[in-house]
């Protein structure tokens, strides 16, 4: 129930610097994604807007507070981590009101407390076990309303999911992007897989090597993307590159001539440039058998997923690419093809700087 | 097959049972059955065969009874192993909360320091504390505080009868203690996931209630065992002890303890009675066993029996 406002934070760790000069904002009520790979600093991000880690330089605001120096617990946060962390020689009950406990709340209120943020997460039932009696599903749960029972302004939420099994996710995934909306608090979450934040955030910071790269709801971040990275990162299976280089009007991938995206056409003329990468996404591809205008190969593999197919085309003889297929079409090893790229969908990169040409 | 796993259990189990058989069940058997004789100045050809039944043990409580030396033996023996128990215990602990909470350099830096007194060998330990306290100017203490004109004489520490006596002695012996609590409740620590301390601490608590709420509950096997090991230890030691009192620093009378006394009544100068010697020392080990047992009833020992991971052949 606050906005939080990073201004130019860095955190060196020794000669490290796992934070690079991180400015963004989070709006009220919002539901921010920190998206990266293990090693990027986005779990040492929301450790510095708990207050675990003060920022080597830089401000952090929760709305107009100054809060930089405060410590964790004037900040009123909640906490999720990965692993849960339950205290073990606690009852769930404990747990749960730990937090209220050393606020040296009322009794009753904190009896009042725990049952309401129990029934609000199903966990009712279970306030009278230890966290080893309980499911993976369960403990996480009470870990949220652990977070939750001190009515926090900012939930702050560590690669929660990840413990969990693939099928349990999708199901907590939907509860908890419904639970964040109903309760109006502001959310931070930090994880690794592109599908959880594209599913979950309203909006997506994705962030290497101590930097954000992009900041986007998930569309613009899925569809606009500013890097190669953020493009290959995003996706599964990510999207696909190809070296290309310019020739006029024409661009020559490998065996290949197709023409240059028209949204690229004045961009291209503009910058001068004649080495692109070619980016274009599985499902924005069509594969043609036979003579077409398009990226010509040959089938490597084929995996059937049920409803569609992932096709592997190989390009050149070490080059691969990955197409989106309807489930009927049969295709044979060593097969000669013809990719089609939707072409509104095609993003060209930069070669040495790897950023998107309209961003140049 | 029933032979080979024979073969197989006794080749990897030889070593330990020669070595408890040889060092303890033996020297055990011996304790006890001279403890029935009249033994006395290791005269073994006149004594060892000379049977009196309890009649050391007899003496023994006799002497608890009427003997003021013995009894100041008993108290001194409660007070040492009492205070230097608790020192040792809540020394470690301690050590390993305070270095917990601090960065990891100087913590390492911190129990290095405290290990100091058991890398070194007993005697110049022993003999570092010796001059520490000496009763003559030419002790440290003393010298310091006369420079520093609290004293303007020099005081015989060890000889201060018996609050005097028993501090040197607690003083040397928890010093050297404390670092073995140290050590298991450090690894103990470390072994909680941090995610535990980071929550608490978001949600408020102090170090102090971090220590009090999480870590010391999470650790209550480990202090139970510290507990117990330091008790038996402190129990049956008397190197540093016996030293002390040798070098006339502690009072021979509120600086011996029942170990030592078993000691200087075995082997000491003068009359030697081995045949109370060792009614003592069966003694000692019956308090021993009695707090060895409750302790492992209390830590539940048979639950942390694992079953053997995959089958033995």
């Amino acid at each position: 129930m606050v906005k939080i406002t990073l201004d130019r934070i860095t955190k060196k760790f020794g000669k490290f610097t796992a934070l690079n000069n991180i400015t963004l904002e989070i709006e009220d009520k919002e539901f921010m994604a920190l998206l990266g790979p293990s090693g990027s600093g986005k779990s040492t991000l929301l450790y510095t807007i708990a207050g675990i880690y003060k920022p080597t330089s830089g401000k952090i605001y929760f709305d107009e507070r100054d809060v930089t120096e405060v410590p964790p617990k004037d900040r009123n946060v909640g906490l999720v981590f990965q692993n849960w962390a339950l205290y073990p020689h606690m009852k769930v009950f404990k747990n749960i009101a730990f937090p209220l406990e050393l606020k040296k709340a009322p009794k009753e209120e904190i009896e009042k407390k725990v049952r309401e943020v129990a029934k609000m997460l199903h966990i009712d039932h279970l306030l009278d076990r230890y966290p080893w009696q309980l499911s993976g599903g369960q403990q996480q749960r009470v870990a949220i309303a652990r977070a939750l029972v001190k009515e926090p302004d900012v939930l702050l939420l560590d690669e929660p999911l990840s413990n969990l099994d693939a099928l349990l996710r999708l199901e907590v995934r939907a509860e908890l992007k419904r639970l964040q909306k109903e309760l109006g608090i502001t959310a931070v979450y930090v994880t690794h897989d592109q599908a959880e934040a594209l599913a979950m955030a309203d909006r997506i910071a994705i962030i290497k090597d101590g930097n954000i790269l992009q900041v986007g709801d998930p569309d613009e971040v899925y569809y606009k993307p500013m890097y190669k990275f953020v493009a290959g990162f995003l996706g599964s299976p990510p999207m696909n590159f190809v070296e290309a280089e310019v020739e006029g009007d024409m661009l020559r991938i490998y065996h290949s001539r197709i023409p240059i995206p028209k949204q690229y056409g004045e961009i291209i003329k503009k910058l001068n440039i004649t080495e692109v990468l070619f980016g274009f996404r599985p499902h924005d591809a069509e594969i043609v058998r036979g003579e077409a205008e398009g990226i010509k190969g040959e089938i490597y593999s084929f995996e059937p997923l049920g409803r569609e197919q992932i096709i592997t085309v190989a390009v050149d003889s070490d080059v691969f690419v990955k197409v989106f297929a309807p489930e009927e079409e049969h295709f044979r090893f060593g097969e000669k093809v013809t990719i089609v790229p939707r072409e509104d969908r095609v993003i060209l990169f930069d070669k040495k700087t790897e950023k998107a040409l309209e961003y140049l | 097959m029933k032979g080979e796993k024979l073969r197989n259990l006794s080749f990897f189990l030889s070593p330990m049972i020669i070595m408890v058989g040889l060092f303890y069940l033996i020297p055990l058997v011996f304790t006890v059955y001279i403890s029935f004789t009249k033994m006395r100045n290791w005269n073994i050809e006149r004594y060892l065969t000379e049977v009196v039944g309890f009649y050391n043990y007899q003496r023994l409580f006799h002497m608890f009874q009427h003997d003021p030396l013995m009894r100041t033996v008993l108290l001194t023996t409660i007070i040492f192993v009492g205070i230097t128990l608790i020192i040792n215990v809540f020394g470690g602990l301690l050590l390993a909360l305070g270095t917990f909470f601090i960065n990891e350099r100087s913590s390492s830096a911190i129990r290095l320091l405290w290990l100091l007194p058991r890398m070194s060998p007993i005697a110049v330990y022993s003999l570092v504390w010796y001059y520490f306290f000496h009763g003559s100017e030419i002790g440290t203490l003393n010298s310091i505080l006369m420079k520093l004109g609290v004293l303007s004489q020099p005081i015989p520490w060890g000889q201060i009868v018996p609050w005097g006596a028993w501090s040197v002695i607690i003083f040397v012996n928890g010093l050297v203690g404390v670092s073995f609590g140290m050590i298991v409740f450090t690894s103990a620590l470390n072994q909680i996931p941090k995610e535990l301390v980071i929550a608490a601490r978001v949600d408020g608590a102090s170090a102090w209630q971090i220590s009090r709420k999480i870590l010391v509950p999470m650790m209550k096997w480990h202090l139970l065992y510290v507990l117990t090991w330091q008790f038996l230890s402190l129990l049956t030691t008397y190197p540093h002890l016996f030293l002390l009192v040798q070098w006339d620093l502690v009072s021979r009378d509120y600086g011996t303890t029942l170990a030592l006394y078993v000691y200087n009544t075995a082997f000491g100068r003068g009359e030697q009675d081995q045949g109370l010697a060792a009614a003592a020392a069966v003694l000692l080990s019956i308090i021993g066993i009695i707090g060895g047992l409750v302790t492992l009833k209390v830590l539940q020992f048979e639950k942390m029996i694992h079953e053997p991971r995959g089958d033995i052949e």
